[in-house]
């Protein structure tokens, strides 16, 4: 289908009406553009995020509000965000990373999308503007559910975790550059020495990022030991929904998940 | 559908073309204005030989719908030597061996380009880094790696150019 417009609005006002009237929303270019560059665009008016002034990123008492359209590059320079970065640096190259943005982030297909995984496991949520108003939606939400037509996801809100409480680990086919094999964000409050709470996202096993609730069950009340971990990767093979592809097959992926939930908490064996 | 004109500071020059909707900045820069360094790979951004720098950033420019960028400053292989003397990185490509079929080149410079105006000093680590995103389907990878960190050298020992200090 041929494109019949880029529209490129200049205000979040004009972007959110763009998309209530229809515009399909392109964030950095980077899903969209290979469909239009091959004649496979499925929608023929797109609406360009890039100078819609969705790109701030406000961090202020423990929360980062994270504009829409801002560049996974920016997200790994801010200051504030530098615990992301390990992620963000797992995500395809630099130069895709100056162009794809968090918003695009999640709605991209898996086994890529690794920092809605991120998004997920801190439990953030989403500033939504739609034809009846802004609305704030959790992340897991959106993920699940997606948004309706004629919204558009301005803003993700994001909880900054704790000192020592993120980890994060990403088993791939190459060092750099290569989409997911089984990802693992969480957050995971210690006391005394046991785990207090903790939050487990993970991707590359689903058709969208996916929480652990099994595996965090099993964490709960209990040290980060090698066993326990190995304990807790076990039971959150009920919590996923693999898939076969290029990168690792559904026996792969399903076998290795242990393996990875613990080196995500302890670090290569 | 309305095709637009759009108007680019190319390689420090302003530039006016018409572009369609949906037009990729690749495709502007080939079909418009005639610049065919950056090369037509994948059109996916998977292989980063039309890799150019966008406001002094490397991106592949198969993902840019150029009307998304109206007034930027684009910079692609042939701004990159424009006195006609080639640069450092230029310069240790062909003194390491650095091509062999020649249709990452481009793209493999621009993303070295980059990277070396933020990181002057770059590892071994951050060169395959700022990389990761050029395939080289000779391989010759080794070489590449090698011709960056030895730009970076010639660049560090390089008496500053007055365009360079002015940049």
């Amino acid at each position: 289908m041929t494109v019949r417009a880029v529209h490129v609005p200049e205000s979040a006002e004009t972007a959110a009406a763009l998309v209530a009237a229809g515009g399909r929303v392109m964030g950095g270019g980077t899903v969209v553009m290979p469909l239009v560059n091959n004649g496979g665009a499925i929608e023929p008016e797109w609406v360009s995020l890039r100078r819609a002034g969705l790109d701030a990123i406000r961090v202020s008492e423990g929360t980062a509000g994270i504009g829409a359209a801002t560049t996974l590059s920016a997200i790994e320079a801010h200051p504030a965000l530098g615990f992301l970065r390990p992620a963000v640096r797992s995500i395809a190259s630099p130069a895709v990373r100056n162009l794809a943005t968090v918003g695009g982030n999640l709605f991209v297909a898996q086994p890529y999308g690794d920092l809605a995984v991120c998004l997920l496991a801190l439990d953030a949520t989403c500033e939504i503007a739609g034809p009846g108003g802004l609305r704030v939606a959790a992340v897991a939400d959106v993920l699940t559910a997606g948004i309706a037509a004629g919204e558009l996801v301005q803003a993700v809100q994001v909880p900054l975790p704790g000192g020592g409480t993120w980890y994060y680990h990403k088993a791939m086919r190459r060092r750099l550059n290569s989409a997911s094999i089984v990802t693992v964000a969480a957050v995971a409050v210690l006391a005394s020495g046991v785990v207090a709470s903790v939050r487990i996202a993970l991707g590359g096993v689903a058709p969208r990022p996916v929480r652990a609730a099994a595996a965090e069950r099993a964490l709960v009340g209990r040290p980060l030991t090698h066993d326990v971990l190995d304990e807790a990767g076990r039971a959150a093979r009920t919590d996923i929904e693999p898939f076969d592809d290029a990168y690792a097959s559904v026996w792969y992926r399903t076998r290795v998940l242990p393996v990875h939930l613990r080196r995500a908490f302890l670090g290569p064996d | 559908m309305a095709s637009k004109i759009v108007s680019l500071v190319v390689n420090a020059t302003e530039r006016e073309f018409i572009a369609r909707p949906g037009d990729s900045l690749l495709s502007a820069l080939r079909d418009s204005l005639g610049l065919t360094a950056a090369k037509r790979g994948c059109a996916q951004g998977g292989c980063g030989t039309c890799t150019v720098r966008v406001d002094g950033r490397a991106v592949p420019s198969c993902l840019v719908a150029v009307e998304t960028i109206e007034g930027g400053a684009v910079q692609t292989l042939e701004g990159v030597a424009a006195d006609g003397e080639l640069d450092e990185v230029q310069s240790s490509f062909v003194d390491n061996f650095a091509t062999q079929c020649g249709f990452c080149t481009a793209g493999m410079i621009m993303a070295a380009e980059a990277l070396l105006e933020t990181n002057p000093d770059p590892s071994e680590a951050d060169v395959a880094e700022a990389i990761s995103g050029n395939v080289c389907r000779c391989t010759g990878y080794r070489s590449i790696v090698n011709a960056i960190l030895d730009a970076a050298r010639r660049r560090a020992t390089a008496t500053p150019s007055i365009e360079r200090v002015a940049r």
